[in-house]
């Protein structure tokens, strides 16, 4: 993918193709910590923080490593591996400056590592065959893209009065409804850009 | 099912020495989830209802309290209830502490023996943990059934 | 095929060290939070190695805050002023604070930690805590589940309290029991005696400390506890004491008249000991001492339960009833109430003075913990 330009691939992966509303992942912490803006604005920044740098160090490792060594069928192992680091590294981080962060965070700091959404990023990557800087700018937007979504979720469920709604349906049934229209909504965006 | 990192602290409150002598496992190897949802499963088959037994137990052991640790006579049972000096966390880590109270419970007419503290009764209440098989104060459902008459 | 397996692990291997090498470095670094200096009630330094929680920190700097959970932020014993420093609230904390209290900057000293230069501020009886390690001088049986536990002061060598004040006693790992736990137990030798304290330590079903007291601890074995504290102690008044205290509840009472003996305090004391049957009962001998060398002094032991073989001749029935028959009808503007055990035994005795007349004000316990 040697044309395409890092500003057209960032706005691609914010928008038309969208990690969360267009291609599914990392669904499962979305849909548990979208009820408050302040806990999903610093889930969504940890998981930004996770997709650039692994996006990046995965790139290097698949690419300058085990291509060249002929053990590209190792990338499942590596790239988790990878990912598990860098959460941990993200884990003493959010722990020594954001105590009241890692409290409200709880579980699902550490569950960043089997988001399907980190993992796919990087497995796109190596699909897409991208460069070093357009691996980093996808791995950004899809953050920032994964990062828009949790917090419009987490701002209408904050507006939603739970009163409202039909007792069946209150919980998983109107947060995967409105996952839904979100996702619509998104798809008017795909005219913009075609990547894919 | 794997237990939380939560769960994992949490455990440790659960063994000897922790908050009392023999701990609340016995030699129970389960989640402490798995235990919870096993007796819930355990007390619908009965037809037992924790709230219930909660208030029950409660019951024994206000009317206990009156004797001052003597045999107090209620008609079919009698209970004796030792109340000692110091307060208890409760192992599942929410705030509030329990009096160290235990209460030894007899059915007359079938000589059977229940012997629990005020920490069991807040522990079924809100969490509905009889605690683990083997335990010291474990509570098996069958025998609870016997004097919620 | 052999080749590619080595290259495949070697790989592995080497990706995964690298990861873990950095994760190592990444630890030490933010793990280490340096000194930090805390600066309590405007008048203390101290330079404190930073990371674990404030009640700990100070714990280590011998200055001991009152915990009734071990630190599990489930019982708000450890409340105390932070002016600056603490960072913001956490949610541990928030269900144990009123909001005044967060006005005020109170926190939980076992939640906070100290991760930066701190201003503090703890009551000032708090520095007359010390830690202090004896050794078991004796162990023995006064009853079937209650024990004298006589202990002989190593370092510091003396300890300063008032009559009717506790100690929390540390246990240590027995059977496969690897805590260790602090319990309070009343102080009941003389406080003019200040090398050594006695303590009674009555058996709890399934207790941690009383169970390594009774069956594990041995004489010559060393120990350590942390005290004085309470506010449990004999106040000033010319009207008749009224005590009332069963089974290791005796233990401040003793300490008490002792002292009233010491300090020639001429009184009048009616001490009422509630039990079950006979093989309850202890220290008769001490309390017919205490009777030779106190004029105004009456020990009343009551059984509620008595068998038929203990042969009672004394009073029968529930401490509170006698209690009450020997109040009633009596002037009780002046009396005080002084009261030690179990707290069944002492919310019905509060009870009763009530009835009859002797108010809240004049009534003393220690409302523990």
């Amino acid at each position: 993918m040697e044309n395409l330009s890092p500003w057209v691939l960032f706005f691609a992966a914010i928008f038309t193709g969208n990690i969360l509303l267009t291609y599914f992942l990392g669904m499962c912490s979305f849909l548990s910590v979208s009820r408050q803006v302040k806990t999903a604005l610093g889930l969504g920044l940890a998981v930004t923080f996770v997709l650039t740098i692994t996006a990046a160090v995965n790139h290097i490792i698949y690419f300058h490593v085990l291509v060249p060594l002929g053990i590209e069928y190792l990338r499942y192992i590596v790239f988790i591996g990878v990912i598990a680091a860098t959460v941990q590294f993200l884990e003493m981080f959010i722990e020594r400056y954001s105590e009241v962060l890692y409290i409200n965070l709880g579980i699902f700091l550490p569950l960043i590592t089997v988001n399907c959404a980190i993992l796919g990023v990087s497995l796109f990557m190596v699909i897409r065959q991208y460069t070093f800087i357009q691996s980093v700018v996808f791995g950004a937007g899809s953050g920032l893209g994964w990062l828009l979504a949790i917090l419009a979720m987490a701002g209408i469920q904050e507006r939603l009065n739970e009163k409202k709604i039909p007792p069946p349906l209150r919980g998983p049934g109107i947060a995967l409804i409105i996952t839904g229209i979100m996702a619509m909504a998104f798809i008017g965006f795909s005219g913009m850009v075609q990547i894919q | 099912m794997k237990p939380t990192p939560h769960e994992k602290k949490q455990w440790f409150d659960f063994l000897p020495g922790a908050i009392s002598k023999d701990g609340f496992l016995g030699n129970d190897r389960r989640q402490i989830h798995d235990i919870v949802q096993d007796d819930e499963r355990h007390l619908e088959y009965l037809g037992l209802n924790r709230e219930a037994i909660a208030d029950r137990l409660q019951y024994f052991i206000e009317s206990g309290k009156k004797g001052l640790e003597k045999n107090v006579d209620l008609g079919d049972y009698t209970v004796q209830v030792r109340w000692s000096r110091g307060m208890q966390p409760c192992p599942f880590g929410e705030r509030g502490l329990h009096h160290k109270l235990v209460a030894y419970v007899k059915h007359k007419s079938s000589g059977r023996e229940l012997r629990f503290t005020q920490l069991n009764v807040h522990m079924i209440r809100e969490h509905g943990f009889f605690e683990g098989s083997g335990s010291t104060f474990r509570m098996e459902p069958e025998i609870l059934q016997v004097f919620m008459t | 095929m052999i080749h590619q397996i080595i290259l495949t692990v070697a790989a592995v291997t080497a990706i995964n060290v690298v990861l873990a090498v950095l994760l190592v470095i990444a630890e030490r670094y933010l793990a280490d939070f340096g000194e930090c200096t805390l600066t309590v009630n405007d008048q203390k330094k101290l330079d404190v190695k930073g990371g674990s929680t404030l009640l700990a920190t100070l714990s280590r700097e011998k200055i001991f805050l009152p915990s009734a959970c071990g630190g599990r932020g489930t019982c708000a014993y450890c409340k105390c002023r932070i002016q600056s420093g603490a960072g913001p609230l956490l949610p541990t904390e928030i269900p144990l604070l009123s909001s005044e209290e967060i006005e005020n900057q109170v926190r939980l000293a076992c939640q906070v930690k100290v991760k930066q230069d701190m201003a503090i501020t703890i009551p000032e009886e708090l520095f007359a805590i010390q830690e202090f390690r004896a050794s078991v001088k004796e162990i023995r049986r006064l009853t079937h589940d209650i024990k004298l536990l006589r202990l002989s002061l190593l370092d510091p060598g003396e300890i300063s309290f008032k009559s009717g004040q506790y100690i929390q006693l540390k246990s240590q790992p027995y059977a496969d029991i690897r805590e260790r736990v602090s319990r309070a137990y009343s102080i009941s030798s003389p406080n003019h005696v200040k090398n050594a304290i006695d303590l009674i330590v009555r058996l709890v079903p399934e207790g941690i400390c009383t169970t390594w007291v009774h069956e594990y601890l041995r004489e010559g074995e060393t120990v350590s506890f942390v005290g004085p504290m309470g506010d449990f102690f004999l106040r000033d008044g010319r009207g008749e004491i009224i005590m009332v205290a069963g089974g290791s509840g005796m233990a401040p009472m003793v300490s008490i008249l002792h002292e009233m003996i010491h300090t020639n305090n001429e009184r009048k004391v009616t001490y009422f000991f509630g039990a079950v049957t006979r093989r309850d009962l202890f220290y008769l001998d001490e309390m017919n001492a205490f009777r030779q060398k106190l004029p105004n002094f009456k020990f009343i032991p009551a059984l509620s339960e008595p068998l038929p073989e203990d042969s009672w001749d004394g009073e029968t029935g529930l401490i509170t009833e006698i209690l009450g028959k020997y109040l009633k009808g009596k002037d009780t503007s002046d009396m005080q109430g002084y009261l030690c055990g179990s707290p069944g035994m002492i919310q019905a005795s509060i009870q009763v003075m009530k009835e009859h007349h002797i108010e809240g004000d004049r009534i003393f316990f220690d409302p523990f913990a």
